[in-house]
């Protein structure tokens, strides 16, 4: 097989960077790398309301020291070589603005990474443990795209702070005029 | 009445062109150079890529001239659908043009007999989707080649198609490549005999760089030589003679090298070839080592950056000529080689005129791998020359990159002073015509590691306009001389092909989309038109079942001209977006 020789190697490679890794991090709430599953990539059909995975927090948002191991990790992982040092895109989407084509919430972001895309996105669940997945999505919503948690519905619309809505354009069913 | 007479001056146009078989120089040529149009496909028509094995882009066609050019018009125009950077040229086979898009590579028959030219076969060869984030520079092809009913060409997802010209129905495809090693497929495929010659790219990505023969009949796989690695794997035997002393010894593509670098070492080979149908010989250059980061690679780490002749039956290596040993910038070695026979010093040289992406024109013996001449064609600053002697580059210590070190104003920048963009050489003047940049950078190295199928880079980068401030610039070059004839400066890049014609005019484009007809002599604008999208195309020209001479390019701007957001920030707010349309002009206008 051909596919478990570069894995093997990776692991290796992955082994022997984790020395110098994560030092004086908090332990996590990171979810076990099944619960990213739980996450829909697209709207739920016949369905409405609140998806409440959507809304998992990143456990490391905001914190230096996290942003600062997710922007060594974003360097080391090669992840600049498509996105660019800084994010702001080159073979691969620009992270810094605010077009998500599988979302911008940070456990979009997460799922992103760890499930890979079919445009030629790695996926990076099984090289790199959550702790690091996360601290990663740390540092892309450093950059100043990403979607905050409580504003999931708003993005999925395409809704934006401060924007006008006409009264009939919230919820999925049209019911016609309000008056 | 007028119908015959049309007819019958296109057959005499297709039967008898006015220098088509041109082997002596005409007398007012610059250089005294001569020129071999094998394999002198009928003049009317554009067959391959280059339009010739020498690579000349040269076109005997005459009806559209100096004396005209101001009255050319657009006749028609077709539209792909498709994004990305449109760098391919269409072919025109009989009455036919077959025109290839960027991923996902649809190729589209379009009967040149008919009003409004529509569609006769469309084949759609869906490669994964997955190749599009391996491909370092926009998701182009360029080109196909064609022959014997045969349409070849490269998928982005390392596969070979051959494709029935008549149908549009596939006769083979052949995997050559694998995506989990970040390899993609770029190049357009080059046809000697019954052979396809096609390569990898992945110059970014610690990919393995390979060229390969394949049977067109079949497409099983005759040979395949690899930049890197023992001789066996070059294939570099008894016969392999360079002129230059560092080149010579045993398993230099892995001596070379720190210990095992040199499997995921680069070295692809993914723009041009060219063939001397009387030396037997092909011409090739490998790309830029990986990664990208020269302190991690101690050594001269051949073959890459190279210009490769081989046997063309065999591929054995005959010689080679590595243009920037242990290259620090990424400037590669892949630009087109022009061949052509040149008086140099009172003895006339079968020559090789090469445009490195180092800034250097190369004027190189091609019986033998000796540089005649080499000199900036533009502006440069990592050097101080080239020791014709050693053949080596004399290398300006402050321009070297190293991990963590920012360096300022390095030129030219990885984009080199011309990228792949193919040269034109007109037999009529002598001399070589070509778009190229005026691009330094500022560079910082970062160390990296290999993991497979992800960018083995580390260069982190800000490129920025040269002295003058204009990106591009279009220039005619004497390449028995190594001087500067004329040149154009454009505000904006020059990454588009160029056509040369017995009409003395030369044809290129700009990133901003401006279409230009050029005297060949004087290097007076004749005729501009501003086109949907920028140009990265190559321009072809080609008789129409109707008698007209017809000017053919695309415009859709993308590719290494704005992959690059740095780039794309200096060009401005008037910068057009990307497009996907093939002009195709006539004087006045005319078509079918």
């Amino acid at each position: 097989m051909t596919f478990s020789k570069p894995i093997a190697s990776l692991a290796l490679f992955l082994f022997l960077n984790a020395c110098g890794r994560d030092q004086g991090g908090s332990s996590t709430t990171a979810p076990a790398p099944s619960a990213p599953a739980a996450v829909p990539l697209g709207q739920i059909a016949g369905a409405s309301g609140s998806i409440a995975a959507l809304s998992t927090p990143n456990p490391y948002q905001d914190n230096p020291q996290a942003i600062e191991q997710g922007k060594q990790l974003f360097g080391r992982m090669n992840c600049a070589g498509c996105h660019a040092y800084g994010g702001g895109g080159n073979m691969g989407p620009d992270l810094t603005d605010t077009y998500w084509r599988y979302g911008g919430l940070p456990i979009q972001i997460y799922n992103s990474i760890f499930e890979g895309r079919p445009q030629g996105m790695p996926s990076w669940g099984k090289a790199l443990p959550p702790d690091d997945i996360w601290k990663l999505v740390a540092y892309v919503q450093s950059l100043g795209g990403a979607v905050p948690v409580g504003e999931w519905d708003h993005a999925r619309q395409g809704d934006r702070p401060g924007e006008y809505s006409a009264p009939e354009a919230s919820g999925p069913q049209n019911t016609g005029p309000q008056k | 009445m007028a119908l015959t007479l049309a007819t019958s001056w296109c057959q005499s146009l297709r039967s008898s062109p006015p220098d088509a078989a041109v082997s002596g120089a005409p007398a007012n040529s610059v250089t005294g150079a001569s020129f071999n149009f094998a394999p002198d496909d009928p003049p009317g028509e554009w067959h391959s890529q280059a339009r010739d094995y020498a690579n000349t882009r040269y076109s005997s066609l005459h009806l559209i001239d100096t004396g005209n050019a101001a009255r050319l018009r657009i006749a028609w125009t077709f539209s792909d659908g498709t994004q990305g950077g449109h760098e391919a040229a269409p072919l025109i086979v009989g009455s036919t043009m077959y025109v290839v898009t960027p991923f996902p590579n649809i190729l589209f028959a379009l009967d040149l007999s008919k009003p409004g030219e529509p569609i006769k076969w469309t084949f759609k060869p869906n490669p994964s989707p997955a190749a599009k984030g391996k491909a370092c520079c926009d998701t182009v092809n360029r080109g196909v080649a064609y022959v014997d009913g045969r349409l070849i060409y490269n998928l982005l997802d390392d596969h070979t198609v051959a494709v029935d010209a008549k149908t549009g129905k596939q006769l083979w495809r052949t995997k050559m490549g694998n995506l989990e090693r970040g390899e993609t497929m770029t190049m357009a495929p080059f046809v000697v005999g019954r052979k396809v010659l096609v390569g990898n790219s992945g110059g970014e990505m610690g990919t393995w760089g390979w060229i390969a023969a394949l049977d067109i009949e079949t497409g099983k796989e005759i040979w395949r030589a690899y930049s890197t690695g023992s001789d066996e794997q070059v294939r570099i035997g008894p016969d392999f003679k360079p002129f230059y002393d560092h080149m010579k010894g045993k398993d230099l593509g892995i001596k070379s090298w720190p210990e095992g670098m040199w499997k995921h070492g680069a070295g692809s080979v993914w723009a041009w070839i060219s063939y001397d149908p009387k030396l037997n010989l092909i011409y090739h250059g490998t790309s830029n080592p990986s990664p990208r980061v020269p302190d991690q690679r101690p050594g001269d780490n051949l073959w890459t950056s190279t210009i490769f002749a081989r046997d063309a039956d065999t591929g054995m290596a005959r010689w080679a000529y590595q243009t920037t040993p242990h290259d620090r910038w990424d400037y590669d070695g892949v630009n087109e080689n022009i061949l052509l026979d040149l008086p140099i010093k009172g003895h006339v040289r079968q020559a090789l005129v090469h445009f490195d992406r180092n800034a250097y024109a190369y004027t190189i013996d091609r019986t033998s791998g000796e540089v005649l001449l080499a000199a900036p064609f533009a502006y440069q600053n990592w050097s101080s020359g080239i020791d014709l002697k050693t053949g080596m580059p004399m290398v300006v210590k402050e321009k070297e990159p190293h991990p963590d070190v920012k360096l300022s104003n390095v030129c030219p920048p990885d984009l080199g002073g011309k990228d792949w963009q193919p040269a034109a050489a007109s037999p009529r003047t002598g001399l070589v015509y070509a778009a190229i940049f005026n691009l330094c950078m500022d560079v910082t190295d970062n160390k990296v590691g290999f993991i497979p199928s992800t960018p083995y880079d580390g260069m982190n980068i800000h490129r920025h306009a040269a002295p003058g401030g204009n990106l591009g610039e279009f220039m005619a070059w004497n390449p028995a001389t190594a001087t500067k004839v004329w040149s154009i400066k454009e505000t904006y890049m020059t990454m588009s092909g160029v056509l040369a014609t017995a009409g003395d005019l030369v044809f290129y484009g700009t990133a901003d989309g401006w279409f230009r007809a050029v005297d060949a002599r004087s290097g007076k604008i004749l005729w501009s038109q501003k086109l949907g999208s920028g140009i990265i195309g190559q321009p072809v020209t080609y008789l129409g079942p109707d008698g007209h001479q017809y000017i053919a390019v695309e415009a859709g701007i993308g590719g290494a001209a704005t992959i690059h957001a740095d780039l794309i920030a200096h060009a401005g707010e008037d910068f057009p977006a990307g497009g996907n349309t093939l002009y195709v002009f006539s004087l006045g206008g005319d078509s079918q």
